[in-house]
């Protein structure tokens, strides 16, 4: 019964998206199970298949795509599960197929410039600042990932690491920076 | 506010003082000994989650819970007088991962295994405790820390993400001659 909901709702947002809100497309079977916003200035691209739920038991947060630019492309690829993951893009992010994303993070920009009178960062580019995830990515929650860092496939981010720099396929990182965990299994 | 949750399979001896909404979900065991507080904090209330009938969350008597989540998928036990901030508990390292069956099988680290905190334990604010992890008795968790299958002996402070070697409190003391 939740899943035939889920899969109603996901379908009247497709229909809602076709005609009134141009920027977003979406492939097919998309079911919501929890609160979905999307403020999309920009390009959002959601393939088939996809999730979008919550964390259990706390209503506060929800799966958020914000895109603040109009040359802003956000591509997410299909069967991939977001719960209550939070999206901010100025530039472009890329997110492989069979993904799974806990209540985390990303981020592809700074926001304000370094300098005493913060205004528009200057140094940020596109190739420069891009977010890039692979296929079958786990992502833990409570984690956040910042602007141009690559991750490849198959790895995992433990929850609650920061991860500041590329992540290598296959690999599981963890911590403040994000480095490569080289402890034992439990 | 003072109240109890009239389910099966969830156990809440008396007096249990709750000054924040307690959610309690799924279909595992969950038993709260006599005395516990639920504090009140910002953002979040007290919440646990279970994952199947077979798992089991048990915390001891005279607890502190403020904004405490716990998402459980086999076993975890928290010891008597055990004080804990806005942290997370959590027995796998991913908790949906369980969907793909096949990533779960052929990675070890993404299988759960029991969390266990001895008595009076202090978990910091911002401290994840995820599977495998063993805290002996009387030790503290600094704030932020993370521990993933980390062992760590009685009356010990551990800090950092990812835990650093746990210090004894008893060295720490001598050092700044405090006793």
């Amino acid at each position: 019964m939740r899943d035939l909901l889920a899969l109603f709702r996901g379908s009247a947002y497709i229909f809602w998206c076709r005609y009134f809100n141009r920027n977003v497309t979406i492939g097919s079977g998309l079911r919501i199970y929890k609160r979905l916003r999307v403020k999309a200035r920009g390009k959002v691209i959601i393939g088939n298949n996809c999730i979008v739920d919550g964390i259990i038991g706390d209503n506060s947060h929800y799966v958020c795509i914000d895109s603040f630019d109009q040359s802003t492309i956000v591509n997410i690829g299909s069967n991939v599960r977001l719960f209550a993951a939070r999206i901010g893009a100025k530039y472009q992010i890329t997110i492989g197929d069979d993904v799974l994303i806990e209540e985390s993070g990303i981020i592809d920009t700074d926001f304000h410039s370094i300098n005493k009178g913060r205004g528009d960062p200057s140094d940020e580019n596109r190739e420069k600042c891009k977010v890039s995830i692979g296929n079958r990515v786990s992502i833990g929650a409570r984690s956040i990932i910042t602007k141009g860092v690559t991750i490849g496939d198959d790895a995992i981010i433990s929850p609650g690491s920061v991860v500041t720099a590329s992540v290598k396929p296959g690999s599981i990182v963890c911590g403040n920076p994000a480095r490569p965990y080289h402890g034992t299994t439990p | 506010m003072y109240y109890r949750v009239f389910r099966d399979n969830v156990k809440i001896c008396f007096p249990f003082l709750a000054f924040v909404k307690v959610t309690i979900l799924g279909p595992g065991t969950v038993f709260i000994d006599k005395g516990c507080h639920a504090q009140k904090n910002v953002f979040r209330g007290l919440t646990i989650v279970t994952h199947s009938a077979d798992s089991l969350v048990s915390i001891g008597a005279k607890s502190l819970l403020g904004g405490l989540t716990i998402r459980c998928h086999e076993r975890i036990e928290l010891g008597k007088k055990t004080m804990t901030a806005v942290s997370l508990l959590q027995d796998s390292l991913i908790y949906n991962a369980d969907e793909v069956s096949s990533q779960v099988d052929t990675n070890i680290f993404l299988r759960p295994s029991p969390v266990i905190l001895g008595a009076n334990v202090w978990l910091g604010p911002d401290s994840i405790v995820l599977g495998g992890s063993k805290i002996g008795n009387d030790s503290v968790l600094a704030a932020g820390t993370w521990c993933f299958g980390n062992q760590i002996g009685d009356y010990c402070l551990v800090s950092g993400n990812p835990a650093k070697r746990p210090v004894p409190i008893d060295k720490l003391l001598k050092l700044k001659g405090l006793e």
